[in-house]
């Protein structure tokens, strides 16, 4: 576009332009966010199944904290980059932090284990099949990935790096969080290392991706 | 002076709408306002420009005001926002002189205080501050500005990435 040579004549320009605008609305991105974290549930209950402590009712308190665990990073997460959209000078988003510190216990959780094991002489074995559960998880979270760009995009985020990172952030805990239900595995060196991993390999892809998409 | 917040609140509410004469007096105060706060923080023959980049930015995201909330910390963000990005992709290498006789309206003091381009520069070291300041601002060459400084020339570019980096981190902070 030209710029017109005074800024009287852009503004008139732009008055003349201007239509109706359709507000942003948190609770269209809460409902688009929501819509991504029950499509990658159902898609997991539907083709892998629940895990049988769950279909029996009887789900393993383990399963419950770890699960609740991405559960609130995805929330805390998601909620940041809502926010992103619509800028404000005086903003605190932060919430997410303590929710990442808290989740972060899984992994430094899982190297402990693996340090105490070998200090002890013993080895802890690190089963292959979480493979799936990394790849399905960040594969799911591309659902909450492509609903958060798209919120994004139509705003104007003002720290486009960090709305990046969060992004990732919200699609791998989501992601994982789906594939929870039906992973059988409950020790803490499959959820630290295969789970928290999905997140992380998650947060620098969106960190790496998402910042040009979203760029104005 | 610059209509007050509570005004510009409803002409940008009205804008959303689709009205026009106060889509005009919205971005006729907007305008006053931005040359007003980029003044010092740019080089002066740059500020038509980042001030009309500004306007448009301000049409092209006007869904994301929220008229629950203040309009002039969104303004601000915005603002700051299209300042760090001309930081970044401007240089300019001639001296200039800045203009220091920049006029401030007292009951813009307190918002302006909260939201002004110096509350971010406020939280990044000296040296970062005063490299942006010399090469971005006032326009001389880096070589320049290591002399003055008493900095080597990559220690300056060093400053300027990483304080070009920490202002755009920081665009929502008060």
């Amino acid at each position: 576009m030209t710029m017109p040579n005074t800024s009287s004549d852009l503004i008139a320009g732009l008055v003349q332009d201007l239509q109706p605008v359709r507000r942003m609305r948190r609770r269209n991105g809460v409902t688009a966010a929501s819509a991504a974290v029950i499509t990658a549930m159902a898609c997991v209950l539907l083709v892998l199944g629940a895990r049988p402590d769950l279909s029996a009712g009887t789900p393993n308190p383990l399963f419950l904290l770890t699960s609740g665990l991405f559960a609130v990073l995805a929330m805390a997460s998601t909620w940041a980059v809502l926010e992103m959209a619509r800028p404000y000078v005086g903003n605190h988003r932060d919430g997410w932090i303590w929710a990442a510190t808290m989740a972060a216990l899984l992994p430094a959780s899982a190297l402990l284990t693996f340090v105490i094991g070998w200090m002890h002489a013993e080895t802890t074995r690190l089963d292959s099949d979480g493979l799936n559960c990394l790849s399905i998880g960040i594969g799911l979270g591309v659902l909450m990935a492509i609903a958060l760009t798209l919120w994004l995009r139509r705003g104007a985020p003002v720290s486009p790096d960090r709305a990046g990172l969060l992004t990732g952030i919200a699609a791998g805990s989501t992601g994982i969080f789906a594939v929870a239900l039906a992973c059988p595995h409950d020790d803490i060196a499959h959820i630290g290392v295969w789970h928290g991993g999905a997140v992380v390999i998650s947060a620098v892809i969106g960190r790496l991706v998402i910042p040009r998409l979203i760029k104005w | 002076m610059i209509a007050d917040e509570a005004t510009l609140a409803r002409l940008a509410a009205l804008a959303q709408q689709g009205d026009k004469q106060a889509y005009s007096a919205l971005l006729t105060a907007a305008q006053a306002w931005l040359r007003r706060y980029f003044a010092r923080r740019i080089v002066p023959h740059q500020l038509d420009d980042l001030v009309q980049d500004t306007l448009l930015s301000i049409h092209r995201k006007l869904s994301s005001y929220d008229p629950d909330r203040a309009f002039m910390p969104w303004l601000a963000a915005i603002a700051r926002y299209r300042w760090v990005d001309q930081l970044r992709t401007t240089y300019k290498a001639a001296e200039v002189e800045l203009d220091d006789q920049v006029s401030h309206d007292s009951d813009e003091e307190s918002i302006s205080a909260r939201i002004s381009l110096e509350q971010l520069f406020a939280v990044l070291p000296a040296a970062q501050v005063r490299a942006i300041e010399l090469v971005k601002i006032e326009g001389r060459s880096v070589s320049e500005a290591a002399e003055s400084t008493g900095q080597s020339e990559s220690l300056i570019k060093v400053n300027i990435h990483r304080g070009l980096q920490r202002l755009s981190a920081l665009i929502e902070k008060e």
